[in-house]
């Protein structure tokens, strides 16, 4: 079969390999695409060159995630409803990580009811996942191909393992201590970033574009330490015991662990990437997984018998987050100091060989895998000296590459002399850079999935982009050489503006663009550039500054990230305080050296950790090699200057200062009595959580019921198709209203439709004054942020007209809009809770509301609850139970591992009982958007807005993430027209919307949650999802309350009515993430019960007359996750609401 | 390339009293580890024997090699400065002659009539170059043993032109640099115990030995390897390696002797008498456990 795409994958010349599938997509027709998707799909089987059928495989996906959507005749619309429900089977697949079976099962589906957008959304899905599998399942193999590692996953006896520790560790001291091995490790800079090109896959499938100037540095907190140095270090002995004493003093985590099983489990405690190192350096050989072999005897092969081995990392105080590779320095450092002890390298001390360096990054990408993290090939740059250039390499016949993938899993390093950069530019670097931890810790791995798809399609803008970061990097290295730093600020600036906003318009946020504005003001031409470090900035970053300026900028950086961070710390996720670094380029990179005899201790901060346990144990319990190294110590403490604070130090940690967590419970208890949490309610709950009445297996409803899907009579479709947004003229006519009925396109092909004198209806009532809007702004949104505690109504999540836009200001915005076009401004309101209320206020006073101009109120909640330590129950019925995303093997094994040290937390903290260790506003949580529109009765919102607007009749209710929605008039219309309580949007399902729908139960028609459905694949029967917007008539819903609009001044009446209702609605209890943050920007993330009512239910009471409606996607869709950005930005849902706004 | 010298090393001083151990040989007759160890050279037609030795061993060492003392010389090692230099004490003895070497503490029983010495000679003789007898290793015993790597010689199944030596590698390091195609995965070839050399090694030996001598001030605590000096031979001149079928027996290690003897009674004259009082202990032991 001949096809376009297939001869764009397997062109020789470059220039058609990087076609661009959008152009090709964009001019064919629907029957055009689907034979080329039936061509690539035979393909990519076919093939059994890497690249050909992952680039194959992404086509795919973004053909059914991007482009088939986009043609008009694919829509469920017209057709029998039940063609686009996507099966349960297949989505069984998906979550086991069976790709071919779920592609399988979604084309013979396809085959069978022809194609729809449903069933795209699946294939999309499967083609993805089914990508980045295919792309990790090589990276691994070829980690595990490397030579000099492959033997390590034959060794599963302890009688095979050929390491020994090398006899310079054994030679104890006449005091009997052994020796301490040491190894500082700098960290690495990358002074290039050319577009992320150290992804492992693109260095495989583009070598030659896979650059980077990488430069190893210490570090020092400015203002805080002495001076820079290595900013990772780690220590390794022998001890006199049969085991394995891992310590990691920044986190205060020790383990002794006597169990080879014990090594494996990675999250139980803070120490994977320690047990990730000992494993990845052979001293406990990934073969030995799992062969229930003793760890004494393996340590008396390796060490000697009734011995074991003690390994300590140290990070210097350098917060996570800092994009400076600190967790991949460390595991690098770990691994290096493991195989000199074990005499893998040459030397036992000093620098290592280049075909060492390259043994000891090879091993730290095992050591991610293993432990289920991830990095780039750069990452272990700090393991070099000084300033490198880091490159893609072709594989040749001699590697395991050769054949599969064009170019190499390592790069090539290249040090960069003195004659290729002399001292004096070195010292230049050093005195122009500022370089800064803004405060901001996130997750780059979505945006290194994001790369990785946008170079595999080679969309247009991205690949222009990649080719310009190119150029910039070939420039940078020859301002390098030429010693202009200057030129250097103005081309990282370039890029980072330009190719890298480009390829990843995530890389920036509103905090770094503040940032810089305000440094480019205060500093003018002195400030010579900005510089992102790593995957996305406000985390680590370089600023470049004239010379003379640079320890003013320092403070006055610091300053200003501080004032920025305040301003904006309830929009975007902060971990920790800005900091500013003083930095010195490494000239050794990783290096040990031996301590021996009085000089045989570790680090000073090893002992503050370890001692007091010590001491509380009696002398002779203590082995003979403790015993010295206590008796060492206290000779050392005595005499060495440097360790003159150390008897305070451990005075102060044996008998600790006043309790912080007093005070934090404390605050919490005044901040209850102050929001008026209703302690009796709580003790039921609790109770009743306790006992089990109540919990996620008690959520559901009986598994009786009969949960069908819809009949088409049921609802009223508005989706594209039936009609058309594009032609709304009577924007035109803003400021004197008509009705321009003749500027809506009508499909006459639409079986159902709305009447023009509907549409007609909603503008007059939208001229006369008759909607409302509320917003939906008491929620957190824990999945935006992981439970990180922003408020999601203000994070400014995209670029909008230029300029970053928070939620809120694209609802004003919309309503604005509206407004203008109506005649008549629209008032909005925001419900917020005890979480969100002052901050968005305070922010929304700042920005002086947007600029709008219409009635803005709040309703603050009056709804509080106590969060609850989860039962193991629950936690086992969430994780075991439920259907589950299975993960890559490796990172599976890792998230079981976190699951039974969760569900251990829960045990030992005492299940049910109430969640207090945190912040106090991480204690708590809203109880559900149920309450927030009974809040606008109780706070008085409603009742003044009544008074000020007695023609006020209906309120559009709708999420604070339900970008598109706006005041509608044919939606509006339309609901007017129906005489309903209630309007409800729905949307047609696609794979990702899980969370019940719309459905026909026991034959009533209403919405249900997907925590009440008595089965998981009952969600996979219903066509329609819940967008959560919904049209309410004022009246209606008072009669349901029994209020008349006289009764909202009295508040008692409106309590009693409020309680009647909400004793009808079911209480459901979930569990959300929160995080608690501690140390230096390290952050751990706890699951917690708690309980909510949601406004859904109310379609569920017999007095509620509701109406339901399917709206077009962009309209409906929610934005729940940041990965979900950069789809939504590239399938036109961003243009759609940008077309919504009219901004201030 | 004609091989008339050898040179036996005993020196180690944990292991002084293994070339004395009386074993019966395959043809029944007693005799020391030493004796066999000298016949297995005579068989390859050595005439001449220097047996490295520490001070003092001389005199009981001549005692237990009957008739094959006239032969002998003993070269004492006054410091134990390692095996390389051990060697090398007999540099004097071969001159400029290529040599036999074996190590006193291995014994080596044969699969063929040829005896390992035999074939190791004929072809050192035929290819006119040193070669070291080598045998396929599982990874798990690198830490015993030197290792080589190569490439196979066109043409001959069990013989490698080899480029590296390792002494002791580790498996990492192996995997890296110990390339050797046709060998099973984890298996690398290790040092046999026997080599023909030539002298260019003692050369080598004595550049490291004072340099070695030079850098920590005459002091003699650093020991010489062997596996150094043939690492630097393999790129000066031709070295092969000859893969063995034979078995070698360490007699130093825990029941190694009793093992050697085993081995050598079941491949020689007594094998049926041996076996059959073999497997009467062994039903008589399982008995008495049963009972």
């Amino acid at each position: 079969m001949s096809s376009r795409l297939i001869d764009i994958i397997t062109a020789g010349d470059p220039n058609a390999r990087n076609s661009s599938l959008d152009a090709f997509c964009r001019a064919a027709s629907l029957a055009e695409l689907l034979d080329e998707c039936a061509a690539l799909e035979a393909f990519r089987r076919a093939s059994d060159n890497l690249y050909e059928r992952v680039r194959a495989l992404f086509f795919l996906y973004a053909i059914h995630r991007f482009h088939l959507p986009e043609k008009p005749d694919l829509t469920g619309f017209g057709k029998p409803v039940r063609s686009t429900l996507i099966p349960y089977d297949g989505y069984t697949h998906l979550l086991q990580r069976r790709f071919e079976e779920a592609i399988d099962c979604f084309l013979a589906l396809q085959t069978a009811h022809g194609p729809s957008d449903s069933i795209s959304s699946a294939l999309a899905e499967a083609y993805h996942r089914l990508g980045f599998q295919t792309l990790a399942d090589q990276v691994r193999r070829s980690v595990r191909s490397v030579r000099g590692n492959q033997w390590m996953f034959r060794t599963g006896h302890p009688a095979d393992h050929p390491l020994r520790v090398r006899r310079e560790l054994l030679q104890r001291s006449g005091e009997g201590l052994f020796p301490v091995l040491h190894e500082a490790t700098p960290v690495r800079m990358d002074l290039s970033h050319s577009g992320w090109s150290d992804i492992f896959f693109l260095g495989m499938d583009f070598p030659e574009g896979a650059r980077v100037l990488n430069v190893s540095i210490d570090l020092a907190v400015h203002g805080r330490d002495p001076a820079p140095r290595p900013p990772v270090e780690a220590y390794l002995r022998v001890i006199d015991e049969p085991l394995l004493r891992l310590v990691s003093v920044d986190l205060g985590a020790v383990a002794e662990i006597t169990n080879l099983a014990e090594v494996f489990d990675y999250a139980r405690d803070y120490l994977g990437l320690l047990k990730a190192a000992i494993i990845a350096a052979g001293i406990i050989p990934p073969g030995m997984e799992g062969s229930g072999e003793r760890l004494q005897d393996l340590l008396a092969r390796l060490v000697g018998s009734g011995r074991g081995l003690e390994l300590v990392s140290q990070v210097n105080g350098i917060p996570k987050g800092s994009r400076l590779a600190v967790s991949t320095s460390l595991l690098a450092c770990l691994i290096a100091v493991c195989m000199r002890a074990t005499g893998q390298t040459q030397a036992l001390t000093g620098m290592l060989q280049e075909h060492e360096r390259r043994l000891v990054a090879a091993r730290a990408i095992l050591g991610e895998w293993l432990a289920g993290s991830g990095g780039g090939w750069q990452d272990s740059g700090g393991v070099w000296p000084g300033m490198k250039l880091i490159t893609g390499q072709l594989a040749g016949p001699d590697d395991p590459e050769y054949g599969v993938s064009r170019g190499r899993l390592l790069p090539g390093h290249h040090i960069m002399g003195e004659d290729e950069v002399p001292a004096a530019t070195r010292a230049r670097l050093q005195d122009s850079l500022v370089l800064v931890h803004g405060g901001m810790a996130q997750d780059v791995g979505p945006i290194l999935e994001m790369v990785t798809e946008k170079y595999l399609l080679r969309s247009e803008a991205e690949w222009s982009g990649r080719q310009k970061a190119m150029r910039i990097y070939d420039e940078i290295v020859g301002l390098l050489q030429r010693g202009d730093v200057r030129g250097i600020g103005d081309a990282t600036t370039r890029n980072f503006f330009d190719p890298i906003q480009t390829i990843i318009p995530w890389a920036n946020n509103l905090y770094t663009t503040t940032v810089i504005d305000r440094v480019r003001a205060a500093f003018g031409d002195d400030f010579w550039g900005f510089w992102m470090l790593g995957g996305m900035s406000g985390g680590g970053m370089g600023f470049i500054f004239e010379p003379a300026r640079r320890v003013e900028a320092q403070a006055r950086l610091h300053a200003t990230m501080l004032a920025t961070k305040r301003e904006l710390e309830n929009a975007l996720p902060f971990a920790m305080e800005p900091v500013v670094y003083d930095f010195a380029i490494n000239a050794r990179g990783t290096f040990a050296e031996l301590r021996a005899d009085v000089e045989a201790l570790m680090s000073p901060a090893y002992y503050t950790l370890m001692v007091p346990a010590l001491l509380k144990r009696e002398r002779y319990a203590l082995t003979l090699a403790r015993r010295a190294e206590l008796d060492r110590f206290g000779a050392a403490c005595r005499t060495d200057p440097a360790l003159s604070g150390m008897m305070q130090t451990l005075f102060d940690r044996i008998i600790p200062r006043a309790d912080h967590e007093d005070t934090a419970h404390r605050d919490l208890d005044a901040l209850l009595d102050e929001l008026g949490f209703d302690r009796i309610q709580h003790e039921q709950i609790r109770a009743d959580l306790h006992s089990g009445r109540i919990g996620l297996a008690q959520n559901r409803l009986p598994a009786s019921t009969v949960i069908e899907d819809v009949y088409p009579s049921d609802v009223a479709n508005l989706e594209a198709g039936s009609w058309k947004l594009e032609a709304r003229s009577w924007k035109l006519e803003a400021g004197s209203w008509k009705l321009e009925a003749g500027s809506w396109k009508l499909d006459p092909a639409s079986s159902i439709q709305y009447p023009v004198s509907s549409i007609q209806l909603g503008q007059q009532a939208l001229h006369e004054g008759r909607v409302a809007v509320v917003t939906l702004a008491a929620g957190v949104g824990s999945r935006w942020t992981h439970g990180a505690g922003v408020v999601k109504a203000l994070n400014p999540f995209c670029k909008l007209g230029g300029k970053h836009r928070s939620f809120i200001e694209v609802h004003l915005a919309k309503s604005r809009r509206v407004g203008q076009m109506a005649g008549a401004p629209i008032p909005h309101i925001i419900t917020t809770s005890y979480l969100t209320h002052e901050p968005i206020r305070d922010f929304l006073a700042q920005r002086d509301n947007y600029g709008y101009t219409g009635p803005l109120h709040f309703s603050p909640g009056r709804a509080v609850g106590l969060r609850l330590i989860p039962t193991a129950r629950d936690l086992r019925f969430a994780w075991e139970e439920m259907p589950q995303q299975l993960l890559d093997e490796q990172a599976q094994k890792v998230r079981e591992s976190l699951h039974a040290a969760l569900i251990g937390w829960a045990q030992q903290m005492g299940e049910s009982s109430d969640y207090r260790d945190n912040l106090p506003q991480q204690c708590l949580h809203p109880v559900g958007h149920w309450f927030e529109i009974p809040n606008l009765l109780k706070n008085g919102v409603l009742a003044r807005l009544l008074e000020e607007r007695p023609q006020l009749e209906v309120l559009m209710m709708h999420n604070i993430d339900t970008v598109g929605a706006d005041v509608d008039p044919a939606l509006l219309g339309a609901h007017l027209d129906s005489g309903a309580a209630m309007t409800v949007e729905v949307i047609t399902r696609r794979v990702e919307d899980r969370g019940g729908g719309l459905a026909r139960v026991d034959g009533h028609l209403r919405l249900i949650e997907g925590l009440a459905l008595p089965q998981e694949e009952d969600e996979f029967k219903l066509s329609y999802y819940n967008s959560n917007t919904m049209w309410i008539s004022i009246g209606k819903l008072l009669d349901l309350f029994g209020l008349t609009r006289a009764d909202l001044r009295d508040a008692a009446k409106i309590d009693a009515a409020v309680r009647a209702v909400a004793a009808r609605m079911p209480t459901y209890i979930t569990l959300k993430d929160v995080k608690k943050r501690w140390g230096h920007g390290q952050e751990d993330v706890f699951p917690v019960a708690q309980f909510e009512k949601l406004w859904g239910d109310m379609t569920a009471l017999p007095g509620m007359d509701c109406r339901y409606v399917i709206v077009p996607r962009m309209r409906g869709q929610q934005l729940k996750e940041p990965a979900q950005l950069d789809g939504w930005l590239r399938d036109g849902s961003a243009a759609y609401v940008e077309g919504l706004c009219e901004w201030a | 390339m004609h091989i008339t010298k050898a040179v036996i090393t005993a020196a180690g001083r944990n292991q002084r009293t293994l070339p004395l151990q009386t074993l019966t040989d395959r043809d029944g007759v007693e005799k020391s580890v030493l004796a066999i160890l000298v016949e297995e050279a005579i068989s390859a037609g050595i005439e001449d024997i220097a047996v490295v030795v520490a001070p003092g061993d001389e005199a009981p060492y001549a005692a237990v090699v009957g008739d094959h003392a006239g032969r002998l010389r003993f070269i004492p090692q006054t410091e134990p400065r390692g095996y390389g230099h051990a060697i090398y004490c007999a540099k004097d003895f071969v001159g400029d002659a290529p040599f036999l070497h074996l190590v006193g503490d291995h014994l080596y029983v044969s699969a063929e009539a040829q005896s390992c010495a035999q074939q190791l000679v004929a072809v050192a003789e035929a290819e006119n170059c040193a070669v070291s007898a080598v045998q396929a290793t599982r990874e798990s015993l690198l830490p015993y043993y030197g290792a080589v790597g190569g490439k196979r010689v066109a043409g001959r199944k069990d013989l490698y032109e080899i480029d590296t030596v390792i002494e002791k590698p580790t498996p990492t390091e192996a995997e890296l640099r110990l390339i050797v195609p046709g060998l099973r995965a984890g298996h690398y070839l290790c040092f046999f115990g026997m080599h023909i050399l030539t002298p260019a090694v003692m050369e080598i030996l004595e550049s490291r030995i004072k340099n070695h001598e030079s850098r920590i001030g005459g002091s003699a605590n650093q020991r010489i390897t062997l596996s150094e000096a043939l690492a630097v031979l393999a790129t000066r001149e031709k070295y092969l390696a000859l893969e063995e079928r034979a078995l070698r027996y360490d007699v130093g290690v825990k029941y190694g002797l009793l093992i050697a003897q085993l081995a050598l009674a079941l491949s020689g004259s007594d094998r049926e008498d041996v076996l059959t009082r073999l497997v009467e202990l062994l039903a008589t032991r399982a008995l008495g456990r049963n009972a």
